[in-house]
């Protein structure tokens, strides 16, 4: 028998005696296997970035996707099962869209974090003759980065469904390490240009990797040019300035 | 020599001529509406005379109502839909419910656009079946300036200055393009046509209880008491103003 989470951990949604759901715990824990992403808000726009681990030298990178646009105002950046992501992203897509449709405006990056919030918790039996469209929690959190009337925005959402906002956030294998860094690093009059820097030098620091134009992937959201993923070019010009402004070790 | 022809049974007349059984589901319910918008109002107008046919049923049954919204009374959001009162009415209490849905949802007030853009999404939900109305929107944007929304029953819409709907929509609309947006005058010294500029609302106050007095003369739908809702950055003000009994 398993000694340390007793009969509890079963029915996923069935409260343990101190009051946890050990599935959607265990969730939460699926995410720090992920490869690790990072979000930076400042006041010019936020900026994503994400570790593109490469499990093998025959993998295209380029076929690895894990920033993607939810509409031209928001973008989101993944960690962990990231199969999971597509259902919570085809939902905040077609929310997003719905609601240009329904009210002639771009809908709030909050109002989108929410409703993709809405549907992490649809897992287990359901209510007494309805279906349940999950059979357990979402295994992916998601870095939210959007810019609306309230200026840039980031926000994680984890499978529990809680989402809160932050200035700079780090999420999967390399989160720690990444969030005591962020946190070192943080200032509110950070540029979108400094922001880069800052996500690609965290990266950096806690990749097994070396940290290369093709094993990261950048994007922004800005006022001005909405959600935008980085090209080849961009990858390259942003990693090189990395190099150049570090100081050589002797 | 002639009863053959008289004596066939009866019962075959019965089926012979089918019954007819009808249900028509609209009736209209008469009265007008009006709405201007300036450059820090915005102004919607009604009677309150309610009629179906030749009868009055009620004279005083107020038709313009109000949306409280989030962000203080300058928020708020007029709306009228005239024709088919009881589609009126249906649309209205179930726009409000989106409204106040929306400001939950959102955390933010509903803008007029966005607003507009909600009718018709309603509107045109109900395409096989239309709400029997004239629907008119109004009220402040970000900045302050009035807005004005009309709407077809599908809920074809378009942001105007103004705009007549209901009964006596055809008498009041050519009056409204030729004293607000000033169609067809011309300035006695340049002879170039005079540009359309923000009324002020004491002027258009007195051009609307103007136009609703002429059209009671002449329209039987429209009279008893004239009812003027206008919102501006003080809120929204309603003003009762008398027309003609008969």
């Amino acid at each position: 028998m398993f000694l340390t989470r007793s009969e509890y951990d079963r029915g996923v949604s069935t409260f343990s005696p101190e009051g946890r759901l050990f599935q959607v715990e265990y969730a939460i824990e699926a995410i720090k296997l992920g490869s690790t992403a990072i979000g930076v808000a400042t006041a010019e726009g936020v900026i994503l970035g994400v570790e593109k681990r490469a499990t093998s030298v025959l993998l295209e990178s380029s076929s690895i996707e894990k920033i993607v646009e939810i509409d031209r105002h928001i973008g989101a950046a993944m960690s962990g099962l990231t199969a999971d992501a597509r259902t919570m992203i085809d939902h905040a897509r077609v929310e997003s869209q719905n609601h240009r449709l329904t009210f002639d405006e771009s809908m709030k990056v909050e109002s989108v974090t929410q409703s993709v919030c809405d549907l992490a918790l649809r897992f287990g039996e359901g209510a007494d003759g309805e279906e349940s469209v999950m059979s357990r929690p979402f295994g992916v959190a998601l870095l939210i980065a959007g810019v609306d009337e309230n200026g840039p925005q980031l926000y994680h959402a984890d499978p529990s469904g809680t989402f809160y906002r932050y200035d700079a956030k780090a999420i999967g294998s390399g989160s720690e390490g990444a969030q005591a860094e962020l946190q070192n690093e943080y200032h509110s009059s950070l540029t979108l240009a400094e922001a880069e820097q800052l996500v690609l030098k965290t990266l950096k620091q806690v990749m097994e990797e070396k940290l290369d134009a093709k094993n990261v992937q950048l994007s922004s959201v800005t006022p001005e040019q909405g959600f935008r993923i980085y090209s080849d070019d961009e990858m390259k010009a942003v990693v090189e300035r990395l190099e150049g402004s570090e100081v050589p070790l002797v | 020599m002639y009863a053959e022809h008289f004596s066939e049974p009866a019962t075959s007349h019965v089926a012979s001529a089918p019954i007819e059984h009808q249900f028509y589901p609209y009736a209209s319910n008469g009265g007008t509406i009006l709405a201007i918008a300036g450059a820090d109002y915005a102004l919607l107008a009604g009677d309150t005379r309610h009629i179906t046919g030749y009868s009055i049923n009620t004279r005083f049954r107020p038709s313009i109502h109000t949306l409280e919204n989030l962000g203080g009374p300058e928020r708020a959001i007029v709306v009228a839909a005239n024709g088919f009162s009881a589609d009126g009415d249906a649309l209205v209490r179930r726009l409000a419910q989106r409204a106040e849905w929306y400001t939950y949802n959102h955390n933010k007030p509903l803008s007029v656009s966005a607003c507009a853009r909600l009718v018709q999404t309603m509107l045109y939900g109900k395409r096989t079946f239309p709400y029997y109305v004239h629907t008119i929107v109004a009220g402040l944007d970000e900045s302050g300036r009035g807005e004005v929304y009309s709407f077809d029953p599908v809920g074809s819409y378009e942001r105007e200055q103004c705009r007549a709907g209901g009964s006596a929509a055809s008498l009041l609309m050519p009056f409204l393009d030729n004293q607000v947006n000033k169609k067809n005058q011309y300035d006695a010294a340049t002879g170039l046509p005079q540009v359309a500029t923000d009324l002020p609302l004491e002027e258009t106050l007195k051009l609307v209880k103007d136009a609703f007095s002429s059209v009671t003369e002449r329209h039987i739908h429209v009279g008893d008491y004239l009812e003027i809702k206008i919102v501006t950055k003080e809120g929204v003000k309603v003003e009762y103003f008398p027309l003609k009994r008969d």
